[in-house]
């Protein structure tokens, strides 16, 4: 396998490739790999609290006396958060991790209207576990979450007067979308036409009312409403949602694609015939391997790739990989990268996906042997790059699928939070980075603080010769040489470094403005 | 909701200012203020007579106009409380709005001095339309017709329609944008809100600028203190080849296009952007205005920054340039399904805690326009993804509908009047998309058409008849009445 071909893979299915990775990948070859990914221990989050914010019974704020990192390690997902960009750049299973990241975007929850991390480190490990599984499971565990619960109001929702909240975005962002799709992603038609009506939503409203909460949680105030529990997102079974018959409707609910509920079932029975109205309609399969398309390879994919990727969804199974289940996410991400159009060494003129800014963060530290504890990249990065992990600002999540391109007739969902004020903060993320020596440990106010850096050393090695220190950073990051214009300024800006200019530092200094101009660079920026 | 805690800011806070410490310590202090100063000094601000600017408030998530102005009348607030039982304002606490039979949700205190001179008018029953619609003729048309907006209720649908004036999700430029190209203004449309669909073209993305007053904005490479050290030069000139047209694909050309402009926008721009109140180069009518609404040197809400990042990108007008120049900021968190009014106190609670937000911020907008001596050139709007069910569920909140109110605000316009026609507030009545009894939750079929009530904004700002219809092709569907008269 080529340079060139394992460093895509390494885009696409890690988190950025290192020298020893795309070594691997190379020796592996594509499908190898990806195989042995799908075997490898599952990493974990494992940090935060419990469920004690949502047990207390004590008068005034639960935080009251507990210090000032209280609300940081009981509500927000920070240490979560933490546990994410570590294990990022760290742990072997990068494929599992990027799927679950891709997921994560797509069942989406913030940590801005829900707050208890011990909740959100439920749902973040149920995707890291079933990312590669099926995903009727998943939905069917983001149904019952009881964050998701809490975040959409389908916790306690009541056949009396239901709220539609989750049961639209099922439909609309989990499921099968607005517009009837052919099975290679293209809108039936030409045009829109509507899935679904409001009376549906009505329908599927009733069909998921009569979950309440776990057991576990309490209030000094009481559990309302009568007969639901108290708010808990903890216990048993990842903490799911429980059955409550005295709010669930029990009338005959016509759902999609020729799906009933009928009169009498309970809640779990309910589930599951509004789990396989929407698995089996013919929208799910294009509609969400074109989004894992989109999140792992690129945002414009060709409607042939989309149905070759939606038909190993649906059949379960592409080449070895799968259970011939329907709905197989190991067939489904194995085809989303394995395809000819991902595979090889060059790209089509509407190919590639601008890259996350995670992904930036992730890839620059992962190349240059770097190391983070997610400090710097939360509050500080995260928000002035508009992505700061699980905390989205709605369901919608960072950015839309579909954003316009100005200037082309392509869409580019991360486009949606790139400008002129994130496009220069992407050049100062790696000022910051490689020039003002990151954040260091003891600057870190995490637990077991790493800090924010890199480390050069393995490349100053190469950094007497400014053209083999440029080309092996190239070839690490983009899988090739930088065009040649644009490689001898680069050179020429490596070389201003000398051992006249800088007796002591002048090696480090040419390995930083060569990592800050190919990271930096469009042709890493965006991943082909 | 979308807000930060305390904490929260905070963190972010100490964050800001350990980069920036770091920042002045290593390039020798690249943000420039003393170069900020200079592009707004002076307190005598020349700007062009026909200097005109308007600027968008949307409110992401779809903000509840039935309890944003409530009627005043017994009979229809009758109506009113009967339906929304707990969420219902008690009708003692709104705010009055003296010459016509509403009052204000009390959180929008800060909108009152300003209705009180004449300069706020809501606009009832707004909407995405295709064209003039009756019940029987939605009742009418099937789901798929193109004469009806695509993907009514949905979140991202709506909020497409309207920030692009059209009737379809597929739209790509917003009437922003197309505006800022038929009437040439020299900037793109200007957000503080990021990369927002209303200010895109085909061609060109809006300019976004940080939200935030001392939020850097610049490559600090490329700074002209940093451009003095020759390895700064040297990785310019590289970075320039790299960016060079002629990239590889069309995403990477986009990319580059899009870097090139910012790297040019931020040494005129990026000086202006970080003057914080009360610091170098603030001007002291704004910081005034905004004085409740200022900590330290630091804005207590989103919007209120986002809007004073506004009234001194207006107040520094000539820097900007151009004299027509259209601005874009949001809020998050008007989604409220759950939990919309704290239990038995409904003027309190998540929608509450929004619109005073939003009153604060704008009517401190609103004088801080004024005491610049443009408040007759500045006129401010809000847009919304659609409005919200008259009939709460049972999670003491309300779900997505369709007709909403909306707030204009500014010394132009034709204030203490209000403008389209306000819904019956009946369930299943004409102006509900219901009739049997499963739909009826009072989603409302607007009277007055986005397309109208951009054309009336658009009209004032310059655009002649022509132009709007460019701009908003369905304009024509609605015959002559293409200006609602609040400008």
């Amino acid at each position: 396998m080529s340079q060139r071909d394992a460093v895509r893979l390494a885009d696409q299915a890690s988190f950025g490739p290192t020298e020893a990775l795309v070594t691997s990948i190379r020796s592996k070859g594509a499908s190898t790999w990806v195989a042995d990914q799908m075997v490898l221990k599952t990493s974990s989050y494992t940090s935060g609290k419990g469920g004690e914010i949502h047990q207390f019974t004590g008068s005034g704020d639960f935080c009251t006396g507990k210090g000032d990192d209280c609300w940081r390690d009981y509500y927000s997902t920070e240490p979560l958060l933490w546990d994410f960009y570590r294990n990022a750049v760290n742990q072997p299973d990068q494929l599992r991790q990027r799927v679950a990241f891709a997921l994560q975007q797509i069942v989406v929850i913030n940590n801005l209207d829900v707050s208890g991390n011990y909740g959100f480190r439920n749902y973040y490990n149920v995707l890291l576990r079933e990312s590669l599984g099926n995903y009727r499971q998943v939905l069917k565990k983001v149904i019952q979450s009881p964050v998701m619960g809490d975040f959409l109001n389908n916790a306690n929702n009541d056949k009396d007067a239901p709220n539609e909240n989750f049961a639209r975005e099922l439909l609309q962002l989990f499921s099968i979308g607005t517009c009837e799709l052919n099975t290679n992603g293209t809108l039936k038609g030409g045009a829109c036409m509507p899935t679904y009506t409001n009376e549906t939503v009505r329908s599927y409203a009733y069909a998921l009312t009569g979950w309440t909460y776990p057991a576990g949680g309490a209030t000094s105030y009481g559990c309302y409403p009568t007969g639901a529990n108290c708010r808990y997102y903890g216990g048993a079974n990842d903490g799911d949602m429980v059955p409550v018959a005295k709010y669930h409707d029990t009338t005959v609910r016509p759902l999609l694609n020729g799906y009933t509920v009928a009169a009498g079932q309970t809640a779990p029975q309910a589930l599951e015939t509004v789990l396989d109205s929407v698995i089996t309609h013919p929208n799910t399969a294009p509609f969400i391997g074109k989004q894992l398309i989109q999140h792992l390879v690129s945002s414009n994919p060709s409607a042939a790739y989309v149905g070759r990727v939606a038909a190993a969804f649906t059949s379960g199974k592409y080449q070895s990989f799968g259970t011939g289940q329907r709905g197989d996410l190991a067939a489904t991400v194995a085809a989303v990268l394995l395809d000819a159009e991902a595979r090889g060494d060059s790209v089509t003129r509407t190919g590639g996906k601008l890259r996350e800014p995670v992904q930036m963060f992730t890839g620059v530290l992962r190349g240059l042997n770097g190391a983070t504890d997610g400090d710097a990249l939360s509050w500080w990065w995260g928000e002035t790059m508009r992505e700061h992990v699980f905390r989205p600002p709605s369901v919608f999540n960072f950015y839309p699928p579909d954003y316009p391109v100005a200037g082309t007739t392509l869409v580019g969902p991360t486009f949606g939070i790139h400008n002129a004020n994130t496009a220069l903060a992407r050049l100062n993320f790696l000022t910051y980075l490689l020039d003002w020596g990151g954040t260091p440990a003891t600057d870190s106010s995490v637990p077991s603080p790493t800090g924010t850096l890199v480390n050069l050393t393995a490349f100053t090695t190469d950094a007497a010769d400014a053209n083999v220190l440029v080309d092996r950073i190239s070839m690490l990051a983009l899988g090739n040489t930088l065009p040649t214009a644009a490689r001898t300024e680069v050179v020429k800006a490596v070389s201003w470094w000398t051992s006249s200019t800088d007796a002591a530092n002048w090696k480090v200094n040419r390995v930083k403005a060569a990592a800050y101009l190919i990271y930096g660079s469009p042709h890493y920026q965006v991943q082909r | 909701m979308n807000k930060k805690t305390s904490s929260a800011t905070a963190a972010l806070s100490m964050d800001r200012r350990r980069w920036l410490m770091r920042s002045s310590a290593g390039l020798a202090g690249a943000l420039g203020l003393g170069t900020a100063a200079n592009l707004v000094l002076g307190t005598k601000r020349a700007y062009a007579a026909d200097y005109k600017a308007l600027v968008c408030i949307f409110l992401y998530g779809g903000n509840d106009g039935l309890n944003t102005i409530v009627p005043t009348d017994s009979a229809r607030y009758n109506q009113y409380a009967t339906v929304r039982k707990s969420l219902a304002l008690p009708s003692a606490g709104l705010l009055p709005m003296s010459g016509i039979t509403y009052g204000m949700h009390p959180a929008l205190q800060g909108l009152a001095p300003v209705w009180a001179e004449g300069k706020l008018a809501p606009v009832f029953n707004l909407g995405t339309l295709y064209k003039p619609m009756t019940k029987a003729q939605f009742r009418a048309e099937p789901g798929t017709s193109t004469q009806l907006p695509a993907n009514l209720f949905s979140h991202s649908d709506q909020q497409i329609e309207w920030e692009t004036g059209s009737t379809s999700a597929l739209t790509r430029s917003g009437w922003g944008g197309r505006a800022s190209a038929a009437l040439q203004t020299q900037n793109p449309v200007i957000s503080v809100a990021g990369s927002t669909r209303f200010g895109l073209t085909d061609t060109i993305s809006p300019l976004v600028l940080p939200d935030t007053p001392g939020e850097t904005f610049g490559a600090y490479v490329l700074e002209t203190e940093a451009q003095k050290y020759a390895p700064n030069v040297l990785r310019k000139n590289a970075l320039n080849a790299l960016y060079a047209s002629g990239q590889e694909t069309d995403l990477t050309e986009a990319y580059a296009t899009a870097q090139r402009n910012a790297f040019s926008v931020s040494e005129r721009l990026g000086g202006l952007v970080a003057i914080e109140p009360g610091g170098a180069g603030a001007l002291a009518a704004i910081d005034a205005a905004f004085k409740p609404l200022i900590a330290d040197t630091e804005l207590t809400t989103d919007l209120a920054s986002q809007l004073y990042q506004i009234a001194k990108l207006i107040a520094a007008n000539s820097t900007v340039g151009g004299n027509k120049q259209m601005f874009f900021a949001s809020m998050d968190g008007f989604d409220t399904h759950g939990n919309q009014v704290a239990g038995g106190a409904p003027t309190t609670g998540n929608h509450a805690n929004l619109l005073k937000e939003l009153g604060d911020a704008l009517g401190a907008f609103y004088s801080a326009m004024k005491a610049l001596g443009m408040g007759d050139a500045v006129t401010a709007f809000t847009q919304s993804d659609f409005g919200r069910t008259f009939t709460p569920n049972n999670s003491t909140g309300t779900d997505h509908a369709w007709g909403n109110t909306h707030l204009v605000v500014g010394g132009a316009v034709k204030g203490g009047a209000s403008y389209g026609t306000f819904p019956e507030l009946a369930l299943g009545g004409p102006n509900d998309v219901g009739v049997d009894s499963w739909e009826l939750q009072g989603r409302w079929i607007p009277t007055t058409s986005v397309d109208q009530y951009a054309a009336t904004l658009l009209g004032w700002f310059g655009a002649t008849d022509g132009q709007l219809n460019t701009v908003l092709p369905n304009l024509v569907n609605f015959g002559t009445n293409r200006k609602l008269g609040f400008l």
